[in-house]
């Protein structure tokens, strides 16, 4: 920019001075030869060609001095105008400066404004009650621990109409309590330890016993380890039904009684699991495990089982396994209410290598305010010294139905609301075996047995009646339960005890009698229950 | 040699147990669940509730305990039951809510 403002003017002054000086020098070289030529003009002339060409060098002369000062102010004015222009410049990047800064600050109050409306979000809602259970939990800290279990009072009655051959027999009534307080401690959401003991006021007076104490380890979804003291995972009553305020009735049934057909415990190990294989609710589990295996009370024929044992009492190292697989197949949706279909099996070692085998399959259905269940099972125990083998069968079905929709016309509504909290229920039980040891009959303040006593006299949760020890004894349980809350519940069961003739007992030495025919008998029982 | 099979069945299944994805649902992952997915367990919850508890006992109202007692009960329940580990979070998802 600048040099196309200044080659024109140095132009201008180049073609000026050379023009000047031409002229200049023509005049020179002109002066002689004019002289000679024209020696005869007159002087006149030649002075005034001279002062013209004076006159003109003079002017030459200003126009080179006007043109020396333009091109000064010329260049005076460039210089002024580069300074100007490197004014601008440095203004221009100050200014793109000042507006990369400008930009930056927009931005990160863009971002403090989204923090600040998030926060804003964020404290404005109310906070959901799993998300403040689980604050609160995180606060309590990992480890948990909680008691759960159950309480009952008990009045038992048994008429004792008549008792077998050569025992002692008397109308028994007694109160009898119970607490069974259940532990749980969770150290990590991936493992819980529970325990159940029971102390009670029984038969042999106040006694306490280890129900069950095992750790549940869950590996993964389907897999999950229990290793300890536990219910005999054999069809569904142990396990499930043997609480007292799980148990619609006061007593157990007969295979589950006295006179039990497999073991009602274990100590061991146990893999187990469920999945859903159709839609919610259609599921199948699995239960397997190995423990100490069986024991009994002697070697004779129908000696009572006691489980689980030290080894010691074992008199070997025989252990034992099991497993029980059950089905669902009733999706929820349905609305065809809840079946359960079960196969168990328990098998082991006793006595130094003697095997001992049952079998077992249960059902369990409920619909609305319709629930029964039952089960069948079968044990087979093979008796030292060549004796015929110690075959037990045993059974029962139940049913009960809850008044929850009751209505009597006629009736006031608040005695309709008692009415309604009453269910009804009906079971009906059996065992069938060749012969019962008269030492259990008689070990009348037998105690242990995973909390389960024999004898002639009632227990807590047992009427004491001689026919439930008949080899062939059955009983139709009518009962009547309150209940006052889900857990809370008052139950009436009436017994009436029809044992079958036949079958043997057997002496402690193995001396076998025929039991012949044993005397029916009735017993009643009132049980307050609180389950915790 | 059965009770070296035994042994082998025992420390095959503990390993494949110990390697498998998680069984259970912490309490942060319980918080990092989206509202959708809290509905949907808890929609599940209340259908299984009453049908899974009613098969052996009554079924008793979540108000009944602390969300943190029914963490222990329901880990309980889980292994006495053999319920499915997404069906015993529903039940619990259901029951903590109350």
């Amino acid at each position: 920019m600048r040099c196309a403002n200044r080659a024109p003017i140095g132009g201008i002054m180049r073609a000026g001075r050379i023009f000047s000086t031409f002229l200049f020098a023509i005049g020179v070289a002109a002066l002689p030869l004019a002289g000679m030529a024209r020696a005869a003009d007159s002087d006149a002339t030649d002075t005034a060609a001279l002062k013209e060409i004076r006159a003109e060098m003079r002017q030459l002369r200003e126009d080179r001095k006007r043109d020396r000062e333009v091109i000064r102010s010329l260049e005076v004015k460039v210089q002024q105008l580069e300074t100007k222009d490197s004014r601008v410049e440095v203004t221009t990047q100050q200014l793109q400066s000042t507006d990369q800064k400008l930009k930056e600050t927009t931005l990160e109050l863009q971002q403090t404004n989204q923090q600040v409306q998030s926060l804003q979000t964020k404290v404005n809602a109310p906070i959901a009650t799993p998300q403040f259970g689980n604050a609160v939990e995180r606060y309590l800290g990992s480890h948990s621990f909680t008691v759960t279990g159950a309480a009952g009072g008990q009045f038992v009655y048994d008429q004792q109409s008549g008792a077998l051959d050569g025992l002692h027999h008397a109308s028994q009534n007694s109160f009898f309590f119970d607490w069974e307080p259940m532990i749980l401690y969770r150290p990590a959401d991936w493992i819980l330890f529970q325990g159940v003991f029971s102390a009670g006021f029984g038969a042999t007076g106040t006694g306490t016993d280890l129900s069950t104490a095992d750790f549940q380890i869950f590996l993964n979804k389907y897999m999950t380890v229990v290793g300890g003291l536990y219910d005999q995972p054999f069809g569904d009553w142990y396990e499930a039904q043997s609480p007292m305020w799980v148990n619609r009735f006061v007593t157990a049934p007969l295979p589950f009684g006295v006179e039990p057909v497999v073991p009602p415990g274990e100590l061991g190990l146990q893999l187990r699991g469920g999945l859903q294989f159709g839609k919610l609710g259609q599921d199948l589990d699995y239960t397997v495990w190995g423990g100490n295996g069986p024991n009994f009370s002697s070697h004779v024929l129908g000696a009572a089982m006691s489980s689980p044992t030290s080894i010691a009492s074992a008199e070997s190292n025989g252990k034992s396994i099991g497993a029980r697989f059950r089905i669902y197949p009733l999706p929820v949706d349905s609305e065809m209410g809840r079946l359960e279909l079960g196969a168990s099996t328990y098998n082991g070692k006793w006595l130094n290598g003697n095997w001992f085998n049952s079998w077992g399959v249960d059902f369990n259905y409920f619909i609305g305010n319709l629930q029964a269940r039952g089960e069948w099972l079968e044990s087979y125990r093979q008796m030292p010294m060549g004796q015929s083998t110690d075959h037990r069968q045993g059974w029962y079905v139940q049913a009960g139905y809850f008044l929850t929709g009751l209505k009597i016309p006629g009736i006031p509504e608040v005695i309709n609301n008692y009415l309604r909290r009453f269910e009804p229920l009906v079971r009906y039980s059996g065992v069938n075996q060749r012969g019962v040891s008269t030492a259990d009959i008689q070990g009348a303040t037998g105690v242990g047995l995973g909390g389960t006593q024999v004898g002639l006299v009632p227990d807590f949760g047992i009427n004491g009646s001689p026919a439930t020890y008949a080899p062939h004894s059955r009983e139709v349980a009518l009962a009547l339960d309150y209940w006052i809350a889900p857990s809370i519940v008052w139950q009436n069961e009436f017994d009436i005890e029809l044992p079958r003739a036949g079958g043997l007992f057997v002496s402690p030495t193995g001396v076998e009698t025929p039991a012949g025919s044993i005397p029916n008998d009735h017993a009643f029982l009132s049980q307050f229950t609180i389950g915790f | 040699m059965m009770k070296k099979i035994f042994v082998a069945i025992v420390l095959a299944t503990l390993a494949i147990g110990f390697g498998s994805p998680g069984a259970r649902v912490s309490a942060q992952e319980q918080d990092n669940m989206s509202p959708a997915e809290h509905k949907r367990l808890f929609r599940e919850g209340a259908k299984l509730w009453p049908v899974y508890c009613n098969t052996c006992h009554n079924a008793r109202p979540g108000g009944e305990k602390a969300p943190y007692e029914w963490d222990m009960i329901m880990m309980h329940m889980r292994t006495l039951g053999n319920f499915p580990q997404e069906d015993t979070q529903a039940i619990l998802e259901y029951l903590k809510a109350r």
